[in-house]
């Protein structure tokens, strides 16, 4: 997909821009037909947008866990410590504070980018798995914090913050609080990060951060700042990583630390994975199957009552099975 | 003042024993085939699971139940490398990871199929008396060794203390004193050199499966006897005891231990500070060690690894 605007390009822009009307008409067209016929117990289009959503979201952080993993080569086992300091930042600020989300959201940014970099900073000389088991401590320091600090998050224990406010058109009283606002508020940032994570994957920086993938010292000595730009990569991946958080902290409304467990930072691992080390198709890809296959199996196992509950084993083993078949990722590009 | 310290530092060795026991597992996997094996968290959980479907519906006595969940652990961690692992010896390392990933869930999740999500706890009438402290009858205290400044120590954690010295030691006779512990250092030093001289390499790994996970399912088994077991238990132990794995120096038996007794200790005197940062201080620890000494306290340099 080179952002050339071919047909083929400009059918799927509209295909995506119009998915929330073509779901909602779907929806009005069967409830008029449910009268009629037997119900077959398709899921609602609300429910199915806030799949797309949240499959979106994932997109946006696989995304920017690529920029580390994929671009970089450093393993980053903590990727949800900077989605936790965005939501967190984002979810305080507007539910405690009032704080409109247009501030909001910037403020959650710049906070998840300066932690990047403060993390970076002493991880620089480390490699392969102690970067990993750094950042994988990291995370749980960060995951201790909201649960135990009762104060951060006005009092409530286990770090839950409720009633995030729906952002506003500024000066008016209208609100997106509709699934198909998330839908195009989501599509909005992600055609953002897409776009500045492509251009800086086909620049000076992205031929750097391969170079540093590929062999740190050849680098160096090619006269790479292996520090400066490893670093501008924990601060370019933290950034997008916030602004997953801001967006998790207005869609969610009301979240716990429970969203930010390890297993989150694996989970989002997985997808990168599974689409493909340092390609940005893959990583969308990957998020896209794995952030709606949790969902797609409970619709489809429902109507099996007796084999339901066996929905996160079949995800372990698909996930087993694509690995055993498609070992360096769906979308791999040999380099 | 000092005897409570003296009794966090006992109850922090307990832990630490315990940590130690499941640290092995992961360390002795990723010496030889560089994975961090996330499953193994969960063959601990299937330990204690096992420990006590024996007891309480085969009703078989603890001390045979014991070496028989051991040994299905052992297959289970066998059977894990021969499916899973196996096949992605050559493929890149994340695939491998992302593989035990897999693994973790979908063996998380058998058990919540099997045995449900309730926590379940061994019935304290089908264990060795010894076990059983608190109140008898009479309404005296039973089964415990009083500490100095009135805190208690059951027998129980002596057992468990007294039994993961005991399987160190064999351990490390194992590893020093056998053929297939020379094979397995072999492996981990050079698997592809190891080969060459007619080392089967596949075959060592499935012991070094066999033991970590044999282990595995003791530590299993002694939580049981004081703690509620559920499905989710191997995750959160099972992420201690990896970070005391890295505390040691991953790849290093002796670190292993030493690290999770550092672990269990830190989350004994962190608890008595703040009950919800127990095991944060556990994480700075080993942060602190990492960025200080990148190879962690017994790991030997190795060159880089991508």
């Amino acid at each position: 997909m080179k952002d050339k605007l071919t047909p083929r390009n400009i059918i799927l822009c509209i295909a995506i821009c119009s998915l929330p009307w073509f779901l909602i008409g779907i929806d009005e067209i069967s409830s008029l037909l449910d009268q009629y016929r037997i119900n077959f117990g398709w899921p609602g289009a609300g429910y199915i947008l806030r799949i797309i959503v949240r499959a979106c979201l994932y997109m946006l952080l696989a995304i920017g866990l690529n920029v580390v993993c994929g671009f970089t080569g450093l393993l980053d086992l903590g990727y949800v410590a900077f989605y936790l300091i965005g939501g967190y930042t984002a979810g305080i600020l507007m539910s405690l504070l009032d704080v409109h989300y247009l501030i909001a959201l910037p403020l959650a940014v710049v906070h998840a980018t300066a932690w990047g970099l403060v993390r970076g900073i002493p991880t620089l000389r480390l490699t392969g798995d102690y970067f990993a088991i750094v950042t994988f401590g990291f995370a749980e320091l960060f995951f201790r914090i909201v649960k135990n600090e009762t104060w951060l998050t006005g009092g409530v224990p286990n770090g839950q913050l409720r009633g995030v406010p729906a952002p506003t058109i500024p000066f008016t009283s209208i609100s997106f609080d509709l699934n198909w606002h998330h839908y195009y508020h989501i599509i909005i940032l992600l055609a953002l990060v897409v776009f500045v994570t492509y251009r800086l994957q086909n620049s000076r920086v992205g031929r750097a951060w391969v170079a540093i993938r590929e062999d740190e010292q050849a680098a160096e000595s090619m006269g790479i700042n292996v520090g400066r730009y490893k670093s501008l990569a924990f601060a370019v991946s933290a950034a997008i990583g916030g602004i997953g958080g801001a967006f998790l902290a207005q869609f969610q409304v009301s979240f716990s630390a429970q969203f930010f467990e390890f297993w989150e930072s694996i989970f989002i691992l997985c997808m990168v994975v599974l689409g493909g080390m340092g390609s940005i198709r893959g990583a969308m890809l990957g998020a896209a199957i794995l952030g709606s296959l949790g969902e797609i199996l409970r619709v489809a196992l429902s109507k099996y009552p007796e084999i339901a509950g066996s929905r996160m084993l079949l995800f372990g083993l698909i996930l087993v099975l694509l690995m055993r078949f498609r070992p360096a990722g769906l979308m791999y590009k040999k380099t | 003042m000092w005897a409570q310290y003296f009794e966090q530092f006992i109850n922090g060795l307990v832990q630490g024993g315990i940590y130690a026991l499941i640290a092995v597992g992961y360390t002795m996997v990723y010496g030889i085939i560089q994975l961090i094996n996330f499953a193994h968290g969960e063959i601990y959980m299937f330990g204690a699971y096992f420990g006590l479907i024996l007891i309480t519906v085969f009703h078989i006595p603890f001390w045979i139940a014991l070496p028989l969940a051991m040994l299905l652990c052992a297959l289970l961690g066998m059977l894990i490398d021969y499916v899973a692992y196996r096949p992605l010896r050559t493929a890149p390392r994340l695939s491998a990871l992302i593989t035990a990933i897999g693994i973790s869930i979908a063996l998380q999740n058998l058990a919540r199929m099997f045995w449900t999500a309730e926590p379940q706890v061994y019935p304290t009438d089908s264990l060795p008396s010894i076990f059983v402290s608190g109140l008898n009858d009479m309404g005296e205290v039973i089964n415990v060794i009083p500490l100095p400044g009135g805190g208690t120590l059951p027998y129980r954690d002596v057992f468990i203390l007294l039994i993961a010295v005991a399987l160190m030691i064999i351990l490390n006779l194992l590893i020093y004193y056998t053929r297939i512990g020379k094979a397995m250092r072999a492996c981990a030093q050079n698997a592809v050199a190891a080969n060459l001289m007619g080392i089967n390499a596949n075959r060592v790994i499935l012991a070094t499966f066999a033991v970590g996970s044999a282990l595995g399912a003791v530590a299993g088994v002694m939580v049981g006897l004081s703690e509620n077991v559920t499905p989710t238990m191997g995750y959160y132990k099972g992420v201690a005891a990896f970070a005391a794995a890295v505390l040691g120096g991953i790849g290093s038996v002796t670190g292993a231990i030493v690290g999770g007794l550092l672990i269990g200790l830190a989350e004994a005197f962190g608890a008595d500070f703040h009950s919800g940062y127990r095991i944060a201080f556990a994480y700075i620890i080993m942060i602190l060690v990492i960025l200080i000494r990148p190879t962690g306290l017994f790991g030997k340099a190795t060159s880089k690894r991508a």
